[in-house]
């Protein structure tokens, strides 16, 4: 049966920092990213070539998307959303090629080797993804500030639309904007982690019967694609839902806007239950 | 696993039918359903992706 490890395991230490194998990999996407945009931005055109069209077309998609749904200050965190997505893409695809999870050294006693592989895919390792999903949290948050001032953050946050249910709303409020992180990071890592766990099991199932069907040639393939579907569908489902997020956090003092004159101040504390019939 | 599997696959199923039936009804409005669809379907799938996880640590996780 195949051996699956929940952590990442560790290759080797730099004084107290050890270094995993899915450090590797995140490390390995930063890297393809960065050369990416030093290549494609050193002779970049207004009007461009086929090479520079090619790859603007996501960025476009998504730079469309994000303006679509973003609201007035969708420029704001566009750059934001359009990294999260070319990260966790370049990531998870990455995380395809043949050589990442397969190549490493053997360890353990005799008889008992696991292999630890030296690359490992970066999303399959929860550390990653509470990473991002926090990043994500700490820009709603930063956004929801930064629109509606600390007063009405805190008053959207804690007071709930009628005055008299804020001991019964206010908890289930939090525990949402809380829970936001556990699901983002979680989404992420268990379609990842267990996209691996599949290939691993779909090869180990087909080679037992290759001296009978050339199955092991063709059932890992199909499940391959699959997989370069749904990295990109969970890049873009991370990348939305940030900016879901923060354009419900920018929002949230308009949905009610319409009953206040706009006197650009947040609204009095007292005026609080006048707002119950809207 | 197995329960928490049948769930989101109904769920998924409703949603995707429901978009489909939208799409068919209003063609133009495919680009703007998609947005909310895909949303929809991965709020959906994280509770089947929740009880994967949970599984996956009770039986690797020694």
């Amino acid at each position: 049966m195949v051996h699956v490890e929940i952590k990442a395991e560790e290759l080797f230490a730099i004084g107290p920092l050890i270094v995993t194998n899915s450090m590797v990999g995140v490390l390995l996407a930063s890297a393809v990213l960065l050369l990416a945009a030093w290549w494609f931005t050193r002779r970049s055109a207004v009007v461009p070539n086929r090479g520079q069209s090619l790859i603007e077309l996501p960025i476009e998609f998504l730079a469309g998307v994000v303006r679509g749904t973003g609201g007035k200050r969708w420029r704001q965190f566009a750059p934001l959303i359009l990294a999260i997505f070319l990260y966790v893409l370049v990531a998870n695809w990455l995380s395809l090629l043949p050589g990442v999870g397969t190549i490493g050294l053997a360890e353990g006693e005799p008889g008992h080797e696991i292999l630890v592989p030296f690359v490992r895919a970066g999303a399959a390792d929860l550390n990653f993804t509470l990473g991002l999903a926090l990043i994500s949290f700490v820009a709603f948050i930063a956004f929801g500030l930064r629109a509606n001032g600390l007063r009405g953050y805190l008053k959207e946050l804690l007071i709930a639309e009628p005055a008299y249910m804020t001991p019964l709303l206010t908890p289930i409020h939090l525990i949402s904007e809380l829970s936001r992180v556990i699901s983002l990071s979680m989404r992420l890592f268990g379609n990842v982690f267990a996209g691996e766990v599949l290939l691993a099991t779909m090869l180990a199932l087909t080679t037992a019967t290759v001296f009978i069907l050339p199955l092991a040639f063709v059932v890992p393939g199909i499940f391959l694609g699959l997989e370069l579907l749904f990295g990109l569908v969970q890049a873009l489902v991370f990348a939305l839902l940030s900016m879901t997020y923060i354009t419900l956090a920018i929002a949230e003092h308009r949905q009610h806007g319409p009953t206040d004159d706009h006197s650009g101040e947040s609204p009095e504390q007292g005026a609080a239950p006048a707002h119950g019939s809207a | 696993m197995g329960l928490g599997g049948i769930g989101p696959g109904i769920g998924l199923g409703i949603g995707f039918s429901k978009a489909m039936e939208a799409i068919g009804r209003n063609p133009e409005a495919s680009g703007t359903i998609f947005v909310p669809y895909i949303l929809g379907l991965a709020l959906t799938e994280a509770i089947g992706i929740y009880a994967l996880v949970v599984s996956l640590i009770i039986l690797f996780a020694s």
